[in-house]
């Protein structure tokens, strides 16, 4: 005799089959849920910017615009974008520095400029954010100039020139020049500060010649660690790098040069083939919001590109918030170094090989 | 009339499709790729224009400090194979002579041990070690033998250490079982005939153990000119080698073209080494060419 179809006896395979189904169904109740939400797909950083992007950036934008973000902070991005179809890009928007976004624009990569009808923000931003010297537009700027250690009785660096002093053979630290944009704008310091101007290479690498011996590494987090463990005394360094272990009794600083400080921009711009080109534009403007850049520069000590953004007193100290600390920036010519990349790569890999 | 009886596929050869295509497409595919790139002048999957070149290669035959950089990265390979080879085979075969289980078990977990930790962790361990603020010139400071730290890390001797401990247990595991299959009464009938232990060491146990030390070398040194963490952490990017001018070229100069052609010539260093070996092992084991 066949058992009845619907019988409601609770049997163990029963039991565990319902769990099962319910455990499942927990998990993936918010995709399914999320599934028809547009996904904009953008690059970040990790570290401080990473958890207060994904803990509050992140979500409010996300229930604002009713969409996904979906973030790689899988550095580098620019081979990614390279790589994938130009018609469907991995990225909607590329969020990264000055340099590489130059790069990117010349590949015809991203948009090489924000329309500022659809980024109404854009009105608000200092004009070194949308200057000739930027591709789409910088949310966010640090100053690059020295970091020092304050416990080696090093007391008045006020120069970029102290660097070459013979006192800081064995503690000066600088970047792997062909990976770090630090380490590129400081080469065209160097050709300001012993030539002719930013783009008198020869001056460059005679200055870079001098500066040996010299610890070098390829991103701004290893100098943080070398610094803060003693390893070097005196380095190339930006201000955020510094200010962000700020109430931690650190003995470092951050010296602003007279000579003024490089700029380095935390640039936005659109892939040309984004099929989200609307909710892009929403995001770069949510970006330039006056309370999103705000609670990001306190977090990770960036200078607003907003003018309209208030600090705290703490940060409004420190940070570039004003449109006189703002002229202090030199921005860099990243088109005229990437069309000479190749070759400058080769004479600083010659100059600093062991 | 004889005619040849049809074929039956054997039922068995199916078992190794799957990995037939793993290997096509995982290997052959991208290495196939790589070397079209190295040729092409742009990528094709996503420009328009894209010719056939050999611009690639020619600078890196043209300009000498990228045959300066391919000798480099040989010679840390070679010097961390011999290295690798001189501390490896003592104790491979210790491990293969040993009588005791306890023993061999312990020697095992010794040369085990260190695989279990990343090799990031292991080149870390070995920069607080080697750095100017480090363990060592610390305590040669403190001690008042030095007054500057020594110059341990950022030099090809730095690198070569960190290879070297990371790449000694596959030295060591690959020696062990070729030592361990040597019947050990040869050795004991040379020792009868009148030879020493170390001569019958050098004229029966070494060149019988041939085999796993050209292994051993030819996986050691693939391993040690194909690294990219520790020659760039302890060498701090003052020494260049291949695969990290492969990845600059990546990651900082998007010339994917060159960096396929770099990478290129790092696979034939490689293929040349393996038909080196092949030859040489024909030569050893009497045969005129291993198939």
């Amino acid at each position: 005799m066949m058992k009845a179809l619907g019988s409601s006896r609770l049997n163990r395979r029963r039991f565990l089959t319902a769990s099962a189904s319910l455990g499942i169904g927990t998990i993936a109740a918010p995709y399914v849920a999320r599934a028809d939400d547009p996904t904009l797909r953008i690059t970040g950083w990790g570290g401080k910017w990473g958890e207060v992007m994904k803990a509050e950036i992140g979500p409010a934008f996300e229930s604002e615009f009713k969409c996904k973000l979906q973030t790689d902070s899988a550095f580098p991005y620019l081979p990614k974008l390279q790589a994938s179809s130009r018609s469907a890009p991995i990225y909607d928007v590329l969020h990264t520095n000055s340099n590489e976004q130059w790069a990117a624009a010349e590949m015809g990569l991203v948009e090489p400029k924000i329309d500022p009808k659809l980024v109404p923000n854009l009105a608000d931003v200092y004009p070194y954010a949308i200057s000739d010297k930027i591709v789409g537009v910088s949310i966010f700027t640090s100053a690059i100039g020295l970091g020092m250690r304050t416990d080696k009785g090093y007391s008045g660096v006020t120069s970029w020139k102290e660097l070459w002093d013979a006192k800081y053979n064995g503690v000066r630290g600088g970047y792997v020049i062909p990976v770090n944009s630090l380490g590129q704008a400081f080469l065209m310091m160097c050709g300001t500060l012993f030539g002719k101007g930013q783009l008198d290479l020869d001056a460059a690498y005679a200055a870079l010649e001098k500066l040996k011996p010299i610890k070098i590494v390829d991103f701004t987090g290893a100098m943080e660690k070398m610094l803060l463990s003693g390893e070097v005394g005196l380095c190339v360094i930006h201000d955020s790098g510094i200010y962000r272990y700020d109430g931690q009794n650190q003995p470092t600083d951050f010296v602003s040069p007279s000579e003024g400080v490089l700029s380095l921009e935390q640039v936005l711009t659109i892939t040309p083939g984004s099929k989200m080109k609307e909710l892009a534009n929403a995001y770069v403007n949510y970006m330039l919001r006056p309370e999103v850049q705000k609670r990001l520069a306190e977090t990770v000590w960036y200078s607003p590109a907003n003018r309209k953004v208030k600090l705290d007193p703490k940060y409004d100290a420190k940070l570039l918030t004003t449109p006189e600390k703002v002229s202090k920036l030199i921005q860099v010519d990243w088109k005229w170094y990437n069309e000479r990349k190749d070759e400058i790569d080769q004479r600083v890999n010659r100059i600093f090989r062991a | 009339m004889s005619s040849a009886a049809p074929q039956r596929p054997n039922g068995l050869a199916l078992f190794i499709l799957p990995s037939v295509l793993l290997f096509a497409l995982f290997f052959f595919l991208p290495i196939g790729l790589m070397a079209v790139m190295s040729v092409l002048t742009g990528n094709p999957v996503v420009a328009p224009k894209v010719a056939f070149t050999t611009r690639h290669y020619a600078r890196m035959f043209d300009d000498p400090y990228y045959l300066e950089v391919i000798w480099t990265t040989i010679r840390i390979g070679l010097v961390t194979t011999l290295v690798a080879l001189a501390i490896g085979y003592p104790l491979a075969h210790w491990m293969a002579r040993i009588k005791s289980r306890t023993g061999h078990a312990l020697l095992l977990m010794a040369v085990l041990a260190p695989m279990l930790t990343g090799i990031v962790v292991r080149t870390f361990a070995w920069m607080t070690l080697l750095s100017d603020k480090g363990v060592i010139n610390q305590t040669l400071i403190s001690l008042g033998l030095i007054s500057q730290p020594l110059k341990l890390m950022y030099t090809e001797t730095g690198i070569v250490v960190g290879l070297v401990h990371i790449y000694v247990p596959f030295m060591v595991l690959t020696l062990t079982g070729v030592i361990g299959r040597i019947d050990e009464q040869l050795e004991q009938a040379a020792e009868n005939l009148g030879a020493s232990p170390l001569r019958a060491f050098i004229e029966v146990t070494l060149p019988l153990s041939l085999p796993g030390i050209l292994a051993g070398s030819l996986l050691v040194f693939a391993l040690a000119i194909s690294a990219y963490v520790t020659p760039i952490l302890l060498g701090g990017f003052q020494i260049m080698t291949l695969p990290i001018l492969i990845y600059q070229q990546i990651s900082a100069n998007f010339n994917v073209g060159f960096a396929a052609a770099l990478g290129i010539v790092l696979l034939m260093i490689s293929l040349l080494l393996v038909i080196a070996y092949n030859r040489a092992l024909g030569l050893v084991s009497g045969q005129r060419e291993l198939q």
